[in-house]
């Protein structure tokens, strides 16, 4: 750092208030300046702000600074070192403590209650788990995973719509095998049963991550991604009945756990993919994965994703997905999981009597970190309001009376 | 320093205490949040909700521009971008604002660190002003601060007196006419340390000002200060809570989330492409 220097031959003060005074009659009056205790007061807390982050207040350099990105980047988060500002003691009453949420979420897998996350709306889980109480939820679903690392498509990936997102990450992941090294005990300890997303863009691609993933703690099933409007053939799988009935016929003879197929709301016939991949062996069936859609950036003149097309989520789809989830509840006997702009227990309701076992609460999150647990207290004072036995009661009931008697058939 | 991860991060609901039009730079929003106002550090942000409802959808990052501990207060530069930012940006006193952070990285200063050297341009003053408040008691504090007119610019009676500051506006309306690397080559040489928070285009003019110092020899002026250069960068952004990946940037060290590894990142590992942050899978 060498010895002091003189300070450099610059006057103060220049001062810009008075000339942005004289330039702008709308300018507003100033704010009372700090006084010296007050001043004196901030350097003490950073001081202190700098010891509590465990920052030593080093020189930094880039090597430095890089050591520690590379540290970040390749180690396991400890989800245990800090304490989570919610805080509850494992076993406390919650909103929803005492009413009959369970769900068959899919054949084979049930479910505290209907409510999960989506995939690519709350990661590994661990990151969510910093600020709401995680092990509430039914499962969560982890981020879209393949069998190698993807580094994702170009900027910008994310643009707002009305009441909606587009979004085209290009499922950026750090493939199977590093995920279940890097989450797999995190997960065990979450308390959340984990459903893995799968994408791939060839059958063997699917296999393999199940391949790679199984044992993982923590996963009670697949879900299997052949709706990614975002990867190159990733939609392929879901649009085609029968190459969706493939890949779930080779996931299902690779794995004991059960398979739940997440349906493209872009397939040109939706119910024939559901009936097919039903066919085929699937234990469940999630309705919807993203509309696909554009935005155009005006002033920049292109598409404002730098991907030209992305997925639209948010409260803005959900019609769609309702009627979705209505159409394919009426061909398919196996459970359907709801998900396209659920933002309350009122959405998740209209799912759940158009059919859906369970939901997912996905785009919402990012607007209120709570919205999946707000659903689920609010799902919870529904059942007591209703005075129903269980929340199953209700599944199903806005169907027509034909898909209702079937259903009762295969109970 | 735990890089994946914003330690003391809360959901917190602020209520607006002031709100005052800084030219053409924003709105400053003065925001009682004790709770975040607790452990937020120069360089981190908070994530805020455009209303109750779910359109607009998506929360807006700001950085912070004051924090002050003891009063339980912070403030914010809002530009009114998109719908979200204008419904924020239209706040008035005694609004409530659903607040999430801090969030992120902050800038670290050294500790031996005599002459700090702050490089702002736009609504990246935002953490510049912290630091500048944070710092000037205890060493020599130089602001530079650009912008297209003196419309652009952070007022000077918003600092604190004992800063230096540097004005440059493009038009020349006040102080050094061009850019902020303009007023640089003279106050390279006197500065110990760089922090730097802006448009991307002055963080690549600032990269390639690093690269030069990198080929010259150490005598260059300034060469450990621009070495050692910390930015904070600016990214579309959705979750805020590292799990989207929509706004990350490419870095030495491969992909990296700006609101997680970020915002703040050293000069030196940031890639850029023609005055813009690099991208990933072009196809």
């Amino acid at each position: 750092m060498g010895g002091r220097r003189l300070r450099k031959p610059v006057e103060r003060p220049i001062d810009v208030s008075a000339a942005q005074e004289e330039a702008l009659e709308d300018q507003a009056g100033g704010e009372e300046e700090e006084d010296a205790q007050e001043l004196a007061e901030l350097d003490e807390e950073a001081t202190d702000a700098e010891l509590a982050t465990g920052e030593p207040e080093p020189d930094r350099a880039p090597s430095e600074l890089a050591a520690k990105l590379r540290a970040v980047t390749s180690g396991a988060r400890d989800v245990e070192q800090a304490p989570p500002p919610w805080r509850r003691a494992a076993g406390a009453p919650v909103p929803e403590t005492g009413v009959d949420l369970a769900v068959d979420a899919a054949r084979g897998l049930r479910l505290r209650n209907p409510v999960l996350t989506a995939s690519g709306t709350f990661g590994q889980g661990v990151e969510y788990a910093e600020l709401i109480d995680v092990a509430r939820l039914g499962a969560f679903v982890n981020k879209g995973t393949t069998i190698r690392a993807r580094l994702g498509n170009p900027q910008y990936r994310i643009a707002e719509t009305a009441s909606g997102i587009l979004n085209s990450i290009g499922l950026e992941n750090p493939g199977a095998a590093e995920v279940a090294r890097k989450y797999g005990k995190a997960w065990g300890a979450l308390g959340v049963p984990v459903i893995v997303n799968v994408a791939g863009h060839a059958v063997e691609d699917y296999v393999a991550v199940v391949r790679a993933m199984t044992g993982t703690p923590g996963v009670v099933a697949w879900e299997l991604n052949v709706s990614c409007p975002n990867v190159e053939g990733g939609m392929l799988f879901g649009c085609d009945p029968f190459l969706a009935a493939e890949v779930t016929r080779a996931v299902k003879a690779e794995t004991d756990l059960p398979v739940i197929v997440k349906l493209t709301p872009n397939a040109p016939d939706v119910v024939a993919v559901a009936r097919a991949v039903e066919e085929a062996g699937a234990d469940a069936l999630t309705a919807i994965n993203t509309v696909l859609g554009m935005r155009i950036d005006v002033a920049r003149r292109r598409p404002a994703l730098g991907a030209g097309s992305g997925g639209l989520s948010g409260p803005a789809i959900r019609p769609i997905a309702v009627h979705l989830t209505y159409q394919v509840a009426q061909a398919v006997s196996i459970p359907i999981i709801g998900a396209g702009g659920i933002t309350s227990a009122q959405d998740a309701l209209e799912f759940l009597m158009a059919g859906a076992s369970a939901v997912q609460v996905g785009t919402a999150t990012f607007a209120d970190p709570e919205a999946p647990l707000k659903v689920l207290a609010g799902l919870a004072a529904y059942v007591r309001a209703e005075r129903l036995g269980s929340i199953r009661e209700i599944i199903g009931c806005a169907l027509p009376p034909r898909a209702m008697e079937s259903d009762a058939a295969i109970d | 320093m735990d890089r994946d991860g914003s330690p003391g991060m809360i959901l917190e609901q602020g209520s607006v205490l002031r709100s005052e039009r800084i030219a053409e730079l924003g709105t400053l929003l003065a925001i009682r949040a004790p709770g975040i106002a607790r452990t937020a550090r120069a360089g981190q942000f908070v994530h805020v909700r455009a209303g109750p409802g779910f359109d607009p959808l998506l929360r807006r990052p700001y950085s912070f521009a004051r924090i002050d501990r003891a009063a339980g207060e912070l403030e914010l530069v809002v530009k009114p971008l998109g719908p979200g930012g204008e419904r924020i940006a239209a706040s008035r006193p005694g609004d409530a604002l659903d607040l999430l952070g801090p969030l992120g990285t902050g800038f670290v200063v050294g500790r031996q660190t005599t002459n700090l050297l702050l490089v702002a341009g736009g609504t990246g003053i935002a953490p510049m002003r912290v630091l500048a408040e944070q710092e000037s008691g205890r060493r020599n504090v130089t602001l530079v601060m650009g912008g297209r007119s003196i419309h652009q610019l952070w007022p000077s009676s918003l600092l604190p007196p004992t800063v230096e500051y540097v004005a440059t506006t493009e038009d020349g309306s006040f102080g050094i006419a061009g850019r902020v690397t303009d007023a640089l080559p003279r106050l390279l040489g006197w500065a110990d340390q760089l922090l730097a928070c802006g448009p991307w285009p002055m963080l690549a003019a600032l990269q390639r000002i690093r690269d030069e110092a990198a080929r010259a020899s150490a005598l260059y002026p300034g060469r450990a200060a621009l070495m050692d250069a910390q930015i904070a960068v600016e990214q579309h952004m959705g979750c805020a809570m590292g799990v989207c990946r929509a706004c990350v940037i490419v870095t030495s060290e491969g992909n990296a989330r700006v609101c997680r590894e970020g915002p703040v990142f050293s000069l030196g590992e940031v890639a850029f492409d023609a005055g813009e942050p690099a991208t990933v899978g072009l196809r």
